[in-house]
């Protein structure tokens, strides 16, 4: 019973970090329709940022790694993706992919393969005794964490004017320009919301594994991507919800599957994905079987 | 009278053009090879790799092109090509005592290595048959994820089921060393070949017909569903065949090689010569590999009389990198614009039967 | 110095989709407290029109919006000239609340002051939305929903309203409530410029009426040929 719950508060926290991750994808796809892969190589980059920077004390290296996630964020919406405001979401995705590729290399480049470490944040490492039950302060952390930026972002989007907009333009992109919403800032913004939500994601895993080599993102983003779709990633909430899910089965699988299944975890995962598409293609949280706008 | 020798003059150049740019596709493809074969041994192993790259390539332009639909899971059909011959080739001996996990009865199956190629190819198109019904309802990014989520389940259990393969984190050795350069440019011609009458073909045309406008295809009754399954199950075929060669070129395989990398590189050459076209497939593959193959040269050093140029270590792949993202900015079209090499005819929009000419 | 001109000025305007010509050379003025109606067949350009003089489509030709070329300008900043459309189909944002909708048609306002005025006049002229305020707006029914788009641009505080098609799909009694609180708009001040399909009703309606037929205009009626039944044949048929 112990090991269950153990196991189910990691669950949630991981499903909390990768829902981040999937809103993130979700943010930016809602107002542009770009399925961000090199959103990954955004985690990457705050990763790095944390690693090299936690030496000079935390309240330096984490808005540093804040600030990193929002300049790349940004940095790659003005270089790329906005010269490609014509191009179908799927051209976008194959760009995003090349894009992603074309950053691993840079970072392999920059700081080698070997992975780079720093002890960040490792007083956050240890487990805690609750009631009998020992649980990992971090899943704790991550969980609040999530909690807060959940609230946070909720509370912009529905009570400012540019939360407003943001959902206005992801809702109908055409009609916001028309009354006057400045396309360029709404785009801006779901970037720069977007990055914060990497950083966030990049903080948690770097205290989990404590090492960041030049494909970090790669995994965490493959499964936000994956999850995002099949919860349905033209809704803000499908897209948190399908990255939960995904999170908590994987996290799930990680801790009750037999050691002979256990190296196929991912292809289970893959495998679940598949069929959520079959049944579900606009995603899980959207109603009927209609096919998304894509 | 004007008017008939007018209309059949369009007629003739309407007719010969397709089987003009065939011939030229063919003729590059053969005097690259030539050439090539003055340029010493190494070059010609990357040719080599270069020409299985362009069987890979044609493949997915074979689905990609004429569906629209984006499919980022054949290098899955290509592995499970591979794994094939792979296994098909190896002396049983030899995998007894490496890959000593497996089924007792892969120990003994063997075939000779150009039957392998082609079971190679009917396993990937099985492959690719048995999951088109689920995959080829979606659109667009739906497909995207569907597609890579295949690929990363096979990735998966190639590298992890020992029962079929190598224990994770091993390799697949002993391939024979039985194919030829001259051989793959054979192997690569026909799959030209077979990939032009393919576009000619009824499945074809209604899929380009449907690629252009979705609603009046199924309007008309076109059953789009059956149309893309035929066009997924032969481009997987002709991506298992290019598995094989991939599998007798390298020799030695492992599950990493055909991942989410090999992707890449076939995309961004699809990408690079014109997604619509045959004739993008094939160049888009020539020239990444030439540039490829430049930027090797470059990276050991090249000797320019005064001085000696060099690429630093890993400049290369951000070059390919840049390249990809360059052409999906400017030119998504590609090198070729989506059309056919017709020269000495003048290129028209498209030269393909059941395509209407378009105004730009 | 010309004095400060409020009005629409529209010279030569030219919009083409494709290379296919949908607007082929459109001139038309509206001045304050005018509403100019603008008719025609499906396909004519009336909806062309109006996008291209909000520079949400490639055009060519002249747009002086209160006397400034904006000529060239994106739809955001052409808003903050001081005009306000209200597109066919009424798009509303279904899943925000009606007060979110008409806080959003606050962001093309140019002035900051005046917000809670805006808010009472809106919901004077549509009463229906002070009281639905805190509903979903793609709850509401289609007349209700025009009302909301009406309002939204509204809330911008333009000088010229565009409206595209703003009966289609209403009932006549909803039809009478637009048109009855366009002319309080109209005594109020604004240039109005309608896109109707609805022929009688418009042009017994507007200070003048421009006929559309193939992108560009072929005849202009006044309200009293709103009855004569050979001008509305001629401008429809050609």
């Amino acid at each position: 019973m112990n090991q269950f719950i153990q196991s189910l508060v990691d669950a949630i926290s991981g499903g909390a970090i990768l829902g981040l991750a999937a809103l993130s994808i979700g943010l930016v796809f809602g107002v542009i329709r770009l399925a961000n892969f090199a959103q990954g190589e955004i985690i990457t980059a705050s990763a790095y940022t944390l690693i090299f920077t936690w030496q000079f004390g935390w309240f330096i290296s984490i808005p540093l790694s804040i600030v990193v996630a929002i300049a790349l964020s940004l940095l790659m919406e003005f270089a790329v993706f906005s010269r490609m405001r014509t191009a179908t979401p799927a051209t976008l995705l194959i760009a995003s992919f090349g894009l992603s590729f074309l950053l691993q290399r840079v970072y392999e480049l920059l700081f080698t393969n070997t992975v780079q470490t720093a002890p960040v944040a490792s007083g956050l490492a240890q487990s805690i005794d609750v009631g009998g039950v020992r649980i990992q302060m971090l899943s704790v952390v991550t969980i609040i964490l999530a909690g807060a930026l959940l609230y946070g972002l909720t509370m912009f989007l529905t009570k400012s004017s540019l939360g407003l907009q943001l959902q206005a333009a992801a809702a109908d992109f055409r009609t916001a320009r028309l009354i006057g919403i400045s396309a360029s800032r709404v785009i801006g913004l779901s970037f720069a919301l977007s990055g914060v939500l990497a950083a966030a994601v990049a903080f948690v895993s770097t205290v989990q594994t404590g090492a960041v080599g030049p494909t970090f993102g790669v995994p965490i983003v493959i499964l936000a991507l994956v999850g995002a779709v099949i919860g349905g990633i033209d809704k803000l909430s499908g897209a948190l919800a399908g990255g939960f899910l995904v999170g908590f089965a994987t996290s799930m699988l990680a801790s009750w599957l037999p050691q002979d299944f256990s190296n196929f975890r991912d292809a289970y995962v893959f495998g679940l994905v598949i069929l959520v598409l079959l049944f579900r293609p606009s995603g899980l949280l959207i109603k009927g079987r209609g096919v998304a706008r894509t | 009278m004007s008017e008939v020798l007018a209309r059949s003059k369009t007629s003739l150049r309407w007719r010969l053009g397709p089987v003009w740019s065939l011939a030229n596709l063919l003729l590059i493809v053969y005097l690259v090879t030539l050439a090539t074969s003055f340029l010493g041994e190494s070059i010609q192993v990357q040719l080599q790799f270069a020409l299985v790259n362009l069987v890979i390539v044609v493949a997915l332009q074979m689905f990609i092109g004429t569906s629209g639909v984006l499919s980022f899971g054949h290098i899955a059909f290509v592995a499970v090509g591979a794994w094939t011959v792979g296994l098909l080739t190896i002396e049983p001996d030899l995998k007894r005592s490496l890959l000593s996990d497996m089924f007792p009865f892969l120990f003994d199956v063997q075939a000779p290595w150009l039957v392998a190629v082609f079971i190679g190819g009917a396993v990937g198109g099985l492959l690719a048959l048995v999951v088109s019904p689920f995959l080829m309802r979606l659109n667009g990014l739906q497909a995207g994820i569907a597609t890579f989520a295949l690929l990363g389940v096979v990735t998966q259990v190639l590298t992890y089921w020992s029962s079929i393969g190598p224990r994770s984190g091993q390799s697949m050795v002993g391939i024979p060393d039985v194919l030829t350069l001259q051989t793959t440019m054979f192997f690569a011609l026909g799959a030209i070949v077979l990939a032009w009458l393919f576009q000619r073909t009824k499945p074809a045309r209604l899929l380009r017909a449907a690629r252009e406008d979705g609603i009046a295809a199924a309007a008309s009754g076109i059953n789009i569903v059956s149309q893309r399954i035929i066009a997924f199950a032969v481009s997987g075929i002709v991506a298992g065949v290019a598995g094989g060669l991939f599998a007798l070129t390298n020799r030695v395989l492992q599950a990493s090689q055909l991942g989410i990398e090999l992707t890449f590189v076939t995309l961004a050459m699809l990408v690079l010569g014109g997604m619509l076209s045959l004739s993008g497939a094939v160049i888009g593959a020539l020239v990444f590999s030439l540039i490829d193959v430049g930027l090797v040269q470059l990276q050991s050093g090249v000797d320019l009389g005064s001085f000696i140029v060099s690429l630093p270590q890993g400049v290369r792949p951000i070059i390919l990198g840049l390249i990809l993202v360059g052409f999906l900015i400017f030119r998504s079209s590609g090198l070729t614009g989506g059309r056919e090499i017709v020269w000495p005819f003048r290129p028209q929009r498209t030269a393909l039967p059941g395509v209407p000419v378009k105004n730009e | 110095m010309p004095t400060h001109e409020i009005g629409l000025v529209v010279e030569n305007l030219c919009v083409s989709y494709a290379g296919v010509p949908a607007v082929r050379g459109v001139n038309l003025e509206v001045k304050a407290g005018e509403a100019i109606g603008l008719i025609g067949p499906n396909g004519a350009g009336k909806s062309s029109t109006l996008l291209g003089i909000m520079g949400a489509t490639a055009r060519t030709g002249t747009v002086r919006i209160n006397g400034n070329d904006v000529t060239g300008l994106p739809p955001e900043k052409v808003v903050r000239q001081g005009v306000a459309i209200v597109p066919e189909g009424r798009h509303i944002f279904a899943e925000l609340t009606v007060l979110d909708n008409l806080r959003l048609g606050l962001v093309g306002r140019r002035e900051k002051t005046g917000i809670p005025e805006a808010f009472v006049d809106v919901f004077t002229l549509f009463p229906i939305l002070e009281e639905f305020q805190g509903r979903k707006a793609g709850l509401l029914s289609g007349g209700q929903q025009q009302q909301l788009a009406i309002g939204r641009s509204l809330m911008a505080n333009p000088d010229i309203i565009l409206l595209d098609e703003p009966s289609l799909g209403l009932s006549p009694t909803a039809v009478d409530t637009v048109f009855e609180a366009l002319d309080v708009v109209r005594k109020a001040g604004k240039a109005v410029l309608i896109v109707e399909q609805r022929a009688e009703f418009t042009i017994a309606f507007s200070d003048k009426t421009f006929v559309l037929h193939d992108g560009l205009i072929t005849l202009t009626l006044g309200p009293d040929d709103a009855n004569n039944v050979d001008a509305l044949t001629k401008a429809y048929f050609g």
